[in-house]
This record gives structure tokens, sequence and C-alpha cells, in this order.
């Protein structure tokens, strides 16, 4: 167990120099920000459908999206950039 | 002077006269000094004033420089002055003007700066009957979720759970507490209270909008292999190894492990594993768990979504004492159809002296859903509104049952509650169950679903009273058990 708590010390004490990599907006142009909309859209239904209905776009505002992907990005350890595009869709058209 | 020479050459031409000459010019000699004198005098005062005035001066102009900064300074501030009513008067112009709905939003957002809470939760409203017991009543749930985001990689989910209990009592439960850090792309801290991550369920499954059935399946039911709830810290991510959809996901954790129900005199095998793990629970042996899920088939496929899983948790549910615990997964959808299903095996290490060895426990369940939104696209000969009825429907059939080595005759509990049907049978040694469903979809999130149970249990197994001599556990056939039918409508919101 103390071995556990090194390393969760450890992990604590990188966490501020490794977590500005985290959802990081790059400045995309049109067409990427189009590739990465369709990509959330393929997405979508079969990652949320795994555990429930999937929630249409229109059911929170864009801001609430943030946190809420945040969490099923938690709950089902999405990768990042597959969260990345389901936000883009779901922002999309909310 | 000249008159004195003059004197002096008379005197020369008469001598009679040299003295009185003499005493005259001394006496202007005289008055001549007292002249200097009084001139020095008159000198040395229009000096004195002289210096005075000079002083005087240095005054003047030393006043007059402060006059002039000062005038400087009052010139300054007269400015910044006019600018800043300049500034106020736009200010005010904006605020005179009416904000657009557009940009509340935004000022709100504003105001509030990246901290922003979020409400979501559940709602589920029951009546359920079961046979055997010859009881009905209606059942309640609220359980609010507050998803709190602190920055961009920081958020903070907490849960409160209100249910009407037995007896007119309210009971009130806070079953999830945590805090998420995102650390990279591959890597996130999970704090606090949370849904256990052995096996599937808990964590994905268990919110009642989500789960297909208004009950669960066994082992994670009245009996359940593997704690519902924890305190400790995880570790988790995921990774796309292959093609769109082919991804590997981890989740590790230490947490304060399984704690059993502390109400009985000593610790006996069938002991029920506490639903809520806490502090005061469980402060000896910490337990450590692991599950890592593959999804082997690409989107591009068009096969289906597939998860292969395995899991473990193992750890001290006493000093000494071990609990061990795996667990596989199955999980698959394609279109309409969905199929879930779990193994679940736990050993429990008993204290020395217990009679009849360890506590053993498996569960086991398998679950087919079918949305029968395309079934009834295909079904043109029916009207309009009655395939529009079916379309939001969805059909389900699951299998499910629990082995055990004995049940606690104290534990067994037959009230009904939100999700757990009161089924006097689910409390047999080597419980079995198949529950049928049929739901129906208002929206995706708000459900009507109707289950029927079969409880279909089997013999063996042990009761556990403590009838023995001075309280001592007493081991004996479970003896026979009883078929059971239950049934369950169910209206649950997702908000």
């Amino acid at each position: 167990m103390k071995k556990l708590a090194n390393a969760l010390i450890l992990v604590a004490v990188i966490m501020p120099m490794v977590a500005g990599t985290c959802f990081a907006q790059e400045a995309a142009s049109q067409k990427e920000k189009a590739q990465l909309f369709r990509k959330g859209a393929q997405l979508w239904p079969v990652y949320c459908a795994q555990c429930h209905s999937p929630r249409p776009p229109g059911d929170y505002a864009s801001y609430q999206w943030d946190i809420l992907l945040a969490h099923m990005r938690t709950l089902g350890n999405i990768p990042a950039s597959d969260a990345n595009a389901i936000m883009a869709f779901l922002k999309g058209g909310s | 002077m000249a008159l004195s020479l003059g004197g002096l050459a008379r005197a020369a031409d008469s001598d009679g006269s040299d003295a009185a000459a003499l005493k005259e010019i001394r006496s202007e000699m005289r008055q001549l000094r007292e002249e200097r004198k009084r001139d020095r005098e008159v000198i040395r005062s229009l000096e004195v004033k002289v210096q005075q005035l000079e002083t005087k001066d240095s005054r003047v102009e030393t006043t007059t420089q402060q006059l002039q900064s000062t005038d400087q300074k009052l010139k300054e501030t007269t400015l910044e002055l006019q600018q800043t009513n300049a500034q106020v008067k736009t200010l005010q112009t904006k605020v005179d003007a009416p904000i657009a709905s557009s940009q509340f939003g935004d000022a709100f957002e504003s105001y509030l700066g990246a901290r922003r809470f979020v409400v979501t939760g559940t709602f589920q409203g029951s009546f359920q009957y079961d046979k055997a017991t010859a009881t009905n009543t209606f059942t309640l749930n609220w359980t609010p979720q507050i998803n709190y985001e602190l920055n961009k990689w920081t958020y903070f989910v907490g849960q409160l759970s209100g249910s009407i209990g037995a007896n007119g009592a309210s009971t009130f439960s806070m079953p999830v507490a945590s805090v998420m850090m995102f650390l990279n792309d591959y890597m996130e801290l999970y704090a606090g209270i949370f849904d256990n991550p052995f096996g599937n369920w808990y964590e994905d499954r268990s919110a009642s909008w989500v789960n297909r059935f208004a009950t669960a399946p066994l082992p994670f039911d009245g009996e359940p292999v593997g704690p519902p709830t924890d305190v400790g810290a995880q570790l988790r991510g995921g990774y796309q190894w292959g093609d769109l959809g082919q991804d590997v996901d981890y989740t590790v954790w230490a947490s304060n492990g399984p704690s059993y129900d502390a109400s009985l005199p000593q610790a006996v095998i069938g002991q029920t594993l506490n639903a809520f793990n806490g502090v005061t629970l469980n402060t000896n042996g910490k337990a450590g768990g692991a599950r890592f899920r593959l999804y082997p088939i690409p989107l591009s496929a068009e096969w289906g979504r597939l998860q292969l899983a395995a899991t473990t948790l193992n750890g001290k549910w006493q000093n000494n004492l071990w609990y061990n615990a795996w667990g596989v997964n199955l999980e698959y959808q394609k279109d309409a159809l969905a199929v879930y299903g779990s193994w679940l095996s736990a050993y429990r290490q008993m204290p020395e002296g217990t009679p009849v060895g360890h506590d053993n426990r498996q569960g086991w369940y398998l679950e087919v859903d079918y949305a029968l939104n395309q079934l009834a696209a295909k079904m043109t000969m029916l009207p309009n509104p009655v395939e529009q009825f079916v379309g939001r429907m969805l059909a389900g059939v699951r299998y499910s049952g629990v082995n055990q080595r004995a049940i606690v005759a104290s534990e067994i509990n037959t009230t009904p509650a939100p999700g757990f049907n009161g089924s006097l049978s689910i409390f047999s040694p080597h419980a079995r169950e198949v529950a049928t469903l049929l739901d129906y979809y208002f929206s995706p999130s708000i459900v009507w679903q109707n289950e029927l149970d079969f409880e279909l249990p089997q013999d063996g197994g042990s009761l556990v009273t403590f009838g023995g001599p001075g309280g001592a556990p007493l081991y004996t056939p479970f003896g026979t058990v009883h078929n059971d039918r239950t049934f369950i409508t169910q209206l649950t919101v997702g908000f």
C-alpha cells in the first residue's frame, strides 16, 4: 500500500505539468471542423448506445455538454480524440 | 577736507589765530568722525534690510514654484476627470441598452468564470406486486446529480439519493461524491466515493433510466458478489489501438475494499456486503482492483460494437482475512439488438473456527434487448399511429443467478424498494431469475418500464441463525425453496 500511496503522490506532483494538454483546442480550419463533426456524428450513436439511449444534441446547451461529456468520457473511458469529435457533434447541434 | 587745508594755510600766516583754528579743525574732525559713525550705522541698517528683503524674495520664489506645481497637478487631475466622465458616459449608455437574449448566456458565464454547474439525475416511481408475499406497493426515488466543472480538466460529481422506505420513513444516501482530473489524453485521476468498477454494471448501467429493466440482475441485487460502491482513487483512460472503434481501456484503483453487514454478532458465511462503503465501515485492510476492456471490431466493418472485459478486486475485508474476486464481461450492440453479460466470482477468507469452510459466491447474468422500431417500420400493414406506438417499444429478457453457500436469516429483506422487487426467493443460496420486460420510450430518457420476474431458486445451501450456545452461529440446511412471480411497472426519467 505504501508503494501505491507513493505512486498516487507522484501522480499528484506531475499532474499540473501535464494537465495543460487536455482537451486542447487547436485552431482548426473549417474543413477540419467539418471532418470532426462528421466523425462525432458517426461515433455518437455507437458509443452512447453502449449503455443508454443516445441523448440528442438539443437536450442540453453547448456549455452543458462540456461537463456532461467529460463525465461520459470518464465512465466510458472514451479515447480523447473520439470524445472531442463527439463534443464537436453535440455542440454543433445544440 | 579742502576747508581744513585752507584753515591750516591761514594758521601759518597768523600765530594768534592758530589755536582757535586748531580748535575749530578738531571740532570739524570730531563732527566728521561722528558723521562717519552715523553713516556706518545707516549702512549696517540698510545691509540688514537688504538681507531681509533677499530672504523674503527667496521665500516668494519658492512659494511661486509651489503654486506653479500645484497648478500643473490641477490641470492633470482635471484632464483625468474629463476622461473618467467620458468613460462613465460610455458605460452608462451600454447599461441603459437592453441585453439581447443571445448575450445573456455569455454574460452569465463570464460572471461565473469557468466554474459551471449542471444538475442531472433520475426520478423513478413504480408500482410493485409480489405474489408470494401478496404485497403491492408504490415506491419512489429521486437522485439528483450535481456536476460542477472547475476547469477544462477538473470536475466534481455528487449524487444525493432519496427514497420512500418502509413504514413511511424516507432513506437518503450519497452513493457518489467524486473529483475527476484529466491528467493527459490517456490518463485520468478519479477519487472519492464511486460506483464500483468491478464488473460493468454498477458504474455503467445502474442508473434507473439507463437500465432497461426496473430491477438489477441478481449478482448486483440483494445478495451482491462485489461491493456496489467504494471509497478510494482510480487511474483510468482509453486508447484507440487500431481503426476507428478499435479501442482498449483500463481502470485501476485502490480503495477501502469490501465491508460486510456489521449488525451481525460475528462474521458468518453468506453475510451480505454493505451497499454503501464508507470511512468507518472498513479501516483495516485495503483493496486494489483492475479492469481492462477491449473493443476489437472497427466501425467501418459495420458488424456492431463488441466489448470484452476482465476485472478483478483483491484485498483484506478484515485484518489478515482476504477477499479475492474476478470476473469477465461481454457487451454487444448492433442496430436494434443489445446483449449484456457478466460472470463474477468471489472468495472470502473466514476467521479460524468457522465450521463450514470459507465464503464462496458466484453470480452471472445474460440480457438480450431488442428495440421494436425497425420491426415496426417493416409492418406496413399497420395504421401509422400503431406503427409509431410499436416503434417506441423495447422488449427484453434477462437470466441471472447467484450461487453461495448460505443465507443469513436475519438479513432476509422482503420490503420492496426502488429497483428491488422484494421477493423472498432472491434470498436463496442458489437464486435464479428470469426477467422479461416491455418498455415504452416517450423520449430517449423518459421510459415507462414493465417487468415481469420469475424467481426460480434451486435447492441446496444453508441457513445461518445465531441460535447456537451463547448466540453462536448455527448452520442448518436451507430447506425447500419456492418459486415466485413479481410484477413492476415503473416510470423513470433521466434529466
